[in-house]
């Protein structure tokens, strides 16, 4: 156990730095570097916070998707499994293997888009 | 000689002598990959001569000449090309206004321009809108990420194309806020030539109008500024074939894809070591925007029912 501030503490303390002291300080023109580096890590910070359930809920809906699929049994970590389940969704979609059901699969995919949004720019979906 | 940031691919250079200033736009040194710039040189020289605003083309060099690498000195073009500029700042509140119509104009008239004199452009092999499909999912397979929302998406345009245009036209590829030189009269250049192929002219108005390219105006299809209808208006008016709605839809929607497809491409670069870069690493967790838009733009379950990005379907 590390003391307090925990990750997403200590990078929401960065963020606001950024945001505001540093901001002041760059030139106009380079702002936006600032400004995306500011936002990087509010990004980093919501992702700590949200834990493994995001991937884990895409790791299950893709594995449902993509049916007969054989997840290898490596205890392999949550993102890697989850990255090679998209993998196979992807191929089978490529493929042309889901094409009779691919109105729900695009309905279901939205899901894990949203997830990720929540992470990565919130309020962007509504 | 001063770098002007924005070239993705290659390099522009402010070339300041004797109180005048010029661009040059050339090849990084030691590669060979893109569009050769003599072509670009000729289509600079086609589209002013079509009526297109862009920076005079002065003086081509090929590789090995005086410009290092292979470049084309041009005309500056006073003004800017940063969106935020352009949609924030009072000073360029009179071009917002004119922009829309000018850059309907501009459109059309690049759609005007005959192909037949201009080398090395691009052709589709088959129908452009599947020929767009098998370009992404050549550069999908290439960058290796697994993004089924995008390969869902993709599938579904594959699986629905629009018909093959009427004509097939110049397209310029990247018909885009960022891309357009502005001053306070607005469009002062359509600048950034390279991905200038042969297609559908329904391209670059579905590209033109992907939310990404709003800035955060998102109510205002046309580069944040201008609405849908009145641009194909002015674009009719120029001489252009307005595009039905689910023609333009579906540009859109692959316009997303492309979108989605450069971000990961970028973030790529960044991770393989090609360009270390924060701000291309970032754009690896900008995918899922344009993913939403081309889920949402498929006219497929809850989405069938409410106005996507481009308002009503009916345009």
């Amino acid at each position: 156990m590390q003391d307090r501030p925990t990750a997403p503490e200590l990078l929401e303390a960065l963020a606001e730095l950024l945001f505001t002291d540093v901001r002041e300080w760059v030139p106009r023109e380079r702002r936006f570097q600032v400004l995306a580096a500011a936002n990087v890590c509010a990004v980093v910070a919501r992702e700590l916070r949200a834990g493994r359930e995001p991937t884990l809920a895409d790791l299950e809906l893709f594995r449902a998707l993509a049916a007969g699929y054989e997840p290898p049994d490596a205890d392999e970590g949550d993102e890697d499994a989850a990255r090679a389940a998209a993998a196979e969704l992807a191929r089978a979609i490529r493929a042309g293997g889901l094409d009779d059901e691919l109105p729900a699969v695009i309905e279901r995919l939205r899901e894990h888009v949203r997830r990720k949004l929540d992470i990565a720019r919130p309020g962007y979906a509504d | 000689m001063s770098p002007i940031p924005g070239g993705a691919s290659r390099q522009t250079l402010l070339v300041e002598g004797g109180g005048r200033r010029w661009v040059l736009r050339r090849d990084p040194p030691d590669t060979g990959s893109f569009a050769p710039l003599e072509d670009e040189c000729g289509l600079l020289r086609a589209a002013a001569a079509a009526g297109v605003p862009v920076p005079e083309a002065i003086h081509f060099e090929p590789e090995g000449g005086r410009f290092g690498s292979a470049g084309i000195l041009m005309a500056y073009v006073d003004g800017t090309s940063v969106a935020p500029r352009i949609l924030r700042r009072d000073e360029y509140a009179g071009a917002r206004e004119r922009l829309p119509a000018q850059l309907a104009g501009a459109l059309a008239r690049i759609h005007s321009i005959d192909p037949a004199g201009l080398e090395g452009v691009p052709a589709p092999e088959r129908d452009p809108a599947l020929a767009a499909c098998e370009l992404w999912e050549r550069e999908l397979d290439a960058i290796g990420e697994p993004l089924p929302a995008v390969e869902a998406g993709l599938r579904w345009l594959r699986l629905n194309p629009p018909p093959p245009p009427r004509r097939v036209t110049l397209v310029h590829g990247d018909f885009r806020l960022g891309n357009f030189i502005c001053d306070e009269g607005g469009l002062a250049a359509v600048i950034d030539w390279e991905l200038c192929h042969l297609g559908d002219p329904a391209e670059d108005i579905g590209w033109l109008v992907v939310r990404s390219w709003r800035f955060g105006n998102d109510e205002l299809p046309v580069a944040g500024m201008g609405a849908l209808e009145a641009f194909l208006d002015a674009y009719e008016d120029a001489g252009g074939e307005r595009p039905d709605p689910q023609r333009l839809r579906w540009w859109e929607a692959i316009g997303n894809v492309k979108w989605a497809v450069i971000c990961a491409r970028q973030a790529h670069d960044h991770l393989t070591g090609a360009r270390r870069s924060a701000e291309l690493a970032s754009l690896g967790r900008r995918i899922c925007e344009p993913e939403w838009d081309l889920l949402e733009q498929l006219p497929i379950g809850s989405s069938a029912s409410r106005p996507g990005p481009m308002g009503s379907p009916e345009g």
